[in-house]
């Protein structure tokens, strides 16, 4: 429900809605009463489903709002609306997937960590489809998820990528992109850029799980599986398990990621290899889900997600990650739990040995403690 | 003479794409389209960075050109591209991609 519709101008919106989230069932009663005057005298019809739509937010459940655009391969954002919260599916199959696959992904932040949407407070999840001709990308603009077609320009034998929507956890990474930018906002290059990528593939392996209720040692912990066409040699455009591995052919050249800090690639290309040096967080993440075991969203996904919101900042490098998410899962599940010793394994696989000493305290006294020789 | 290398890093895919596209090999209807382009951008005088706040997942371009006087290195993005610019990027973007086949 937004501020700025008509329908809440007689009595403040928030008043109205604290009324009706936390007020007694007679007090909710009355906000609704009121708002049912209110649209008596502007002689609404859809009243009603305006009344509905406040009574759910009012029994306490949280709302997804998704909107589809269609950018008819131009440029202009976000298109027409192509389907918007509630409507039945519409004949276009890449329509659908954007407002399922972030369907799933409100579910996933909603269900298992009580986030409502990207910005933890309901905000509208916005798609665009069909944008541009050939566009081999999607991307979040800050705002919305934006999805390209791939090769449907070129003739089936020549086309190398398929749409962007076609991959569940694609559209995860994208959202999660939005999460991250209200979240430990991390800086879009170098180690915090790669943290930030990371998080966006952790949460969309997670999505896809989540969707396939698959449990961690189950999963392809492949990103982009299907989005690259059989005129490719390779399984997806990225490997969480086996980072380094997931394609390698003639044209798209190999998989340059990295699976451990040894091989950590320095370079000004992609905000400083983003893309690339994700690999190794990436692993971190897989080697701690299978070490706890069970479904990979619940546990390690948990302390991911704490780790996002509660701990790392915009400067965060790969050791402060190591160091924060380990802390997070003593602060979860207990010092020198099986959880915590899973964090530090999956660490030291990609080479990186975890600080204990932050275990307890990784807030920003700790920090200012530290610089002046004063923490233990 | 004019000689523009073109290289695309950064989107979702994290893969590089590059092409040297030689304009007086090009037909000449093609290589005028490419001049005015470049023209039209006033590359020459545009600075080494057009870029703005980083964009998640977006591409990153590296456009070099040289003629006989000149050589000029170019970084830009798909948000920061300004409408000249977004021109030329679109037309090296197609040239690239169909020369990769």
């Amino acid at each position: 429900m937004h501020n700025h519709h008509p329908i809440y101008c007689i009595l403040p919106p928030h008043v109205l809605k604290k009324i009706a989230e936390n007020g007694t069932a007679g007090q909710r009663d009355r906000a609704l009463h009121t708002m049912n005057i209110s649209e008596q005298l502007r002689g609404r019809r859809n009243a009603m489903s305006q009344m509905v739509a406040f009574a759910v937010l009012a029994a306490g459940e949280e709302q997804k709002t998704r909107t589809v655009y269609d950018a008819r391969f131009g440029s202009s954002l976000p298109g027409t609306v192509a389907r918007k919260e509630g409507d039945p599916p519409v004949d276009d199959v890449t329509v659908n997937e954007a407002y399922d696959g972030s369907g799933v992904t409100y579910d996933l932040y909603s269900d298992i960590y009580g986030r409502n949407s990207i910005d933890g407070n309901g905000m509208k999840l916005d798609s665009t489809v069909h944008y541009q001709k050939g566009f081999d990308n999607a991307f979040w603009n800050g705002s919305q998820m934006v999805y390209g077609d791939g090769d449907e320009d070129l003739p089936v034998a020549e086309r190398l990528f398929n749409r962007f929507t076609i991959a569940i956890d694609v559209i995860g990474h994208e959202l999660t992109h939005g999460v991250t930018q209200y979240e430990a906002n991390l800086a879009y290059f170098g180690q915090s850029g790669a943290l930030n990528e990371s998080w966006s593939d952790v949460f969309g392996s997670l999505v896809k799980q989540y969707n396939l209720k698959q449990a961690a040692r189950d999963a392809d912990w492949i990103i982009g599986q299907g989005l690259i066409t059989a005129n490719v040699n390779g399984i997806g455009l990225r490997s969480m398990k086996a980072p380094g591995t997931a394609y390698d052919d003639p044209l798209l050249g190999k998989d340059p990621q990295p699976a451990h800090m040894k091989d950590y690639v320095n370079t000004v290309n992609d905000n400083g290899g983003v893309h690339i040096n994700s690999g190794i967080p990436n692993r971190a993440f897989y080697v701690t889900a299978l070490e706890i075991g069970g479904f990979a969203w619940n546990k390690a996904g948990l302390i991911w997600y704490k780790a996002l919101t509660e701990k790392l900042i915009s400067g965060s490098n790969f050791q402060e990650a190591a160091d924060l998410t380990f802390a997070t899962a003593g602060e979860l599940y207990g010092v020198g739990s099986l959880e915590q010793n899973a964090v530090k394994t999956g660490w030291a696989e990609v080479g990186i040995t975890v600080d204990g000493g932050t275990s307890t305290n990784p807030g920003c006294l700790a920090r200012v403690m530290k610089m002046f020789g004063l923490a233990g | 003479m004019m000689r523009i290398f073109f290289e695309r890093t950064g989107g979702f895919a994290g893969m590089r794409f590059a092409a040297t596209i030689e304009v007086d090999k090009l037909p000449e209807a093609d290589a005028h389209t490419l001049r005015n382009l470049v023209d039209e951008a006033d590359f020459f005088d545009l600075p080494e960075k057009v870029l703005k706040y980083a964009v998640p997942d977006e591409f990153l371009y590296t456009i070099t050109i040289e003629t006989d006087k000149k050589r000029h290195t170019l970084h830009t993005s798909d948000s920061a591209a300004t409408d000249d610019l977004r021109a030329l990027l679109d037309e090296l973007s197609r040239r690239a991609r169909a020369q990769r086949r």
